[in-house]
């Protein structure tokens, strides 16, 4: 174990149904450390439990047993408003579906979390207009998401992780509903946020392109970390290449 | 197999179902104990002896019949968003639109069906039981030539949801097959943007206010312009509130999000959720605001006149009852009553006259009411205080109208005449004893009235000279009165309910995401939970406060019946507030328990 690692993973179990119901064992004793900064994905195939892994360290979901800590905190004994308060100021979280409140403009929706914190609104405009910038989505933030592109909402959504500073960043498949350009786009900017704020981030992907973005690869069989890779300094193109050779023979 | 898929999405929302069952049937189960009340011949001839009365009825049975149109207007609507995503889903499997709209046909029109059936049992039944015994409690007897049943009213209401029903149900169809399939998937999903058009806006908040104001001249001036008034003041009182609401709603909702209250905690949200739904939202404000200066109104009116049964008797006559001939047992009776006054006079009577004699009338000088009506009006106690002074042997003289006031039986036709002692001694004429009192509290000492009352064996129908006749009589007026008020008030209230439920629960589907969603972002469930009871209280207390509004004008209405329509106004205002606010804590926590979601989600 680390004591610098921002997440700890420790002999994580989770089981879905009740006990005398149908039940599942999605995860079966996963563990593993992210340092400050690291970029990591998580690859796996469809139900191999990689939803069900990041929902937990992002305490949207209760583990069945084991120890998640984030940033030196037991996160898994956090209770009720806790709970809402770690997740508005500890985690950002971008989802596949974008989850961006349609009755909102863009503006509003980046504005939300720091909104949650009652800050100033002159100190809410800055940041929202600062990360905007960095994101280069400054002209969509008045208006609706309905009105702008998936990549430009996945972008807005981004910034509405962001804007608060959280400690991590975890996406489930946030390219999933992007085409290969915007996809691109989104990537890169969270490689850069990554390397410029020091944000570790931790990455749910399918695509082996996207996966190649990163520094480490945990692959997930059957509830269990089955196989790391490391990028260790080499090319994005040959890591991408060692990626789809794992794929070929973990599967 | 789509008739299967098509059941399938019913019972996958079997809950909101049940509202919507539960609401109609409950409409309906209301109208048809109206109409099976206020409708039924026999026993409004029975039971009511004004003319005015019936005339209140049909209104109410109008008001009724507008107010169940809009309800079942926002009922479709609901079913309808309930159902929108469903078709929209048939549609893209490839389902043929007429086959989908024969379906949204079916469907209304076999609810509309099944809602009415139950509710007429359901109304049946509470006619017999509910309205029978507010009926008793308001007249004071049990009613006579009643029965819960009565088929005209069934025949109404049956025609009535049928044909509200296939309308709708057309209209559903119509829409229904006029939407892209898109959109049908999407709802209310495209968000409406406000703009803020200042010209237009001012022009519409002075016709508002110009609307609104020749409907409560017209209802303050009844009397002059005659009834076609109210169906005036109702047209622009409707259409008034409407225009204020649209011009005001908007533009207040779009200046609250530029300061920066609004950038706090949930507060943009709260002021987008109004503002995603605002013209659905100032046409649903217009129609509760109105219910609500109905409910409010009924009620107000209905309790108002029974103050009005109290007032009536106590300034009627200065005597509680006038006795010819008391005999022995009245007398004694009589005695034992807690008498504030009591005095006895001679009479003579001939075939056309009855006289006085004024020697009598000087030592014990009979009283008169000397509070005046405006001084009435002014009082604003729950015992009234009357006054009484005496009237002197000239004035009855000139005007004897008093004492014939006092003349019961055979004498009520005759003119009184006050002669001298010496011309009362030389009339041949019958003599009689006439025996006036007064109590000191009416309503103290009733039981042992009604027991004198029945000791003098009147004829059907009549009762003695006084304030204890008056109050049996405008009992059985004023009764009838009341009863509707506090019927239609409260037939009022639970669709205005309703109402507020059918729309706020139709927007429940997309809110239920919307609150995940913060609830993923990390907002605390006490904040979410404020953010709800401040949009849901936006909903009630702005039409609450213009209903409130619209019931001080509209009791001008109603001084053709009272004395005075605003008195004691805060005990039915008060009652009403009370349960409008229990009804708010009720949809809170609904909704509530709809779209708020745990803090951990298991997903
Ligand atoms: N709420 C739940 N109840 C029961 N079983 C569940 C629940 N959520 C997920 N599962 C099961 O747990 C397993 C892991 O699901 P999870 O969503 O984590 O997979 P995943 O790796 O994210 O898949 P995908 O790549 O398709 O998104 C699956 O077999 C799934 O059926
Ligand atoms: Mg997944």
């Amino acid at each position: 174990m680390n004591a610098n690692a921002v997440v700890s993973v420790r002999d994580l179990h989770k089981t879905y149904g009740k006990a005398g119901e149908k039940q599942y064992e999605a995860l079966k004793g996963i563990d593993f450390d992210v340092q400050p900064g690291e970029f990591v994905g998580i690859m796996g195939a469809s139900g191999s439990g990689k939803s069900t892994l990041l929902n937990i360290l992002a305490t949207l979901d209760q583990p069945t047993s084991g120890k998640v800590t984030i940033d030196q905190q037991d996160v898994t004994t956090l209770k009720g408003n806790q709970i809402a308060d770690f997740r508005a100021k500890k985690v950002g979280f971008i989802f596949q579906d974008f989850n961006l409140l349609e009755n909102l403009t863009n503006y509003e929706n980046i504005a939300l979390p720091l909104s949650l914190q009652n800050m100033a609104s002159s100190k809410i405009k800055m940041a929202v207009d600062a990360v905007a910038s960095q994101l280069s989505i400054a002209e969509t933030l008045p208006k609706y998401p309905t009105e702008i592109s998936g990549g430009q909402k996945q972008r807005v959504a981004a910034a509405r992780a962001l804007v608060a500073q959280p400690t991590i960043l975890f996406g489930d498949e946030p390219t999933g509903a992007l085409d290969s350009n915007s996809a691109r786009d989104l990537l890169e900017m969270l490689t850069s946020v990554n390397h410029e704020q020091r944000v570790p981030v931790l990455l749910v992907t399918h695509d082996p392109f996207s996966a190649s973005y990163c520094q480490r690869i945990l692959f997930i069989k059957d509830g269990k970390i089955g196989q790391t890779l490391h990028r260790e300094g080499r090319t994005q193109q040959a890591f991408y290449q060692e990626i789809l050779d794992a794929l070929g023979t973990f599967n | 197999m789509l008739n299967k898929l098509a059941f399938a999405g019913i019972k996958s929302r079997l809950k909101d179902y049940v509202v919507l069952f539960s609401g109609l049937v409950m409409s309906s189960a209301i109208f048809y104990m109206f109409e099976a009340l206020a409708t039924n011949q026999s026993f409004i001839k029975n039971n009511t002896s004004v003319s005015g009365a019936s005339f209140i009825f049909q209104l109410g049975a109008v008001l009724l019949t507008i107010i169940t149109l809009v309800y079942i207007f926002y009922a479709n609507s609901f079913l309808m968003s309930m159902r929108r995503h469903d078709y929209g889903m048939f549609m893209m499997l490839g389902a043929k639109q007429r086959k989908i709209g024969q379906l949204i046909l079916l469907e209304t029109v076999v609810i509309g069906v099944i809602a009415s059936v139950i509710g007429i049992l359901v109304g049946w039944l509470l006619t017999g039981t509910l309205g029978n015994f507010m009926m008793s409690v308001v007249i004071g007897s049990r009613l006579k030539h009643f029965s819960a049943f009565y088929l005209p009213a069934v025949v109404t209401t049956v025609g009535l949801y049928l044909g509200l029903f296939l309308i709708a149900g057309v209209v559903n169809w119509l829409s229904l097959t006029k939407t892209q399939v898109l959109q049908l998937l999407k709802g209310d999903q495209q968000p409406n943007r406000p703009v803020l058009k200042p010209v237009l806006q001012v022009v519409q908040v002075i016709g508002g206010l110009i609307l609104l104001a020749v409907g409560y001249y017209c209802m303050a001036h009844v009397q002059t312009i005659g009834l076609f008034a109210i169906l005036i003041a109702l047209v622009t009182i409707v259409s008034g509130t409407y225009f204020l609401f649209n011009a005001i709603f908007i533009w207040l909702v779009l200046l609250l999000k530029r300061t920066s209250w609004a950038t706090k905690g949930l507060n943009t949200f709260t002021l987008s959720q109004l503002q995603f739904r605002i013209r659905n939202y100032t046409k649903m404000l217009s129609v509760v605001s109105i219910l609500f200066a109905l409910a409010l109104g009924a009620i107000t009116v209905g309790i108002g006149f029974h103050r009005q049964i109290d007032l009536m008797a106590n300034v009627n006559s200065p005597y509680t009852m006038a006795i010819p001939d008391a005999t022995t047992v009245t007398q004694k009776r009589v005695d034992q009553l807690k008498l504030a006054t009591k005095a006895t006079y001679q009479q003579k009577e001939t075939k056309t006259t009855v006289y006085y004699n004024a020697a009598e009338l000087k030592t014990t000088p009979l009283q008169r009411v000397t509070t005046t009506l405006a001084e009435l009006q002014k009082q604003h106690r729950s015992n009234v205080t009357v006054h009484y002074g005496t009237m002197s042997t000239t004035q009855l003289q000139k005007n004897p109208v008093d004492l014939e006031l006092l003349q019961s039986g055979a004498q009520q036709t005759k003119i009184a005449k006050v002669v001298s002692a010496a011309q009362f001694a030389r009339i041949k004429g019958t003599a009689h004893k006439l025996l006036v009192f007064r109590v000191a509290n009416l309503k103290a000492d009733q039981q042992a009235l009604k027991t004198i009352q029945k000791g003098e064996n009147l004829a059907a129908g009549t009762v003695l000279p006084g304030g204890y006749g008056m109050l049996v009589l405008s009992t059985a007026i004023y009764g009838g009165l009341e009863f509707m008020g506090l019927f239609l008030g409260i037939a009022f209230l639970a669709m205005l309910a309703s109402c507020l439920m059918f729309k706020i629960l139709s927007g429940a589907s997309s809110d239920k995401q919307r609150y995940n969603m913060l609830n993923k972002l990390g907002t605390r469930g006490g904040i979410l939970r404020r953010s709800i009871n401040r949009e849901v209280g936006v909903l009630f207390t702005l039409p609450g406060i213009v209903g409130v509004i619209h019931v001080l004008f509209g009791l001008q209405l109603f001084k053709l019946l009272m004395i005075n329509p605003y008195d004691q106004i805060w005990i039915p205002f008060t009652i009403f507030i009370l349960l409008y606010i229990i009804y708010y804590v009720i949809t809170v926590r609904l909704y509530e328990r709809i779209v708020l979601p745990e803090i951990q989600i298991n997903n």
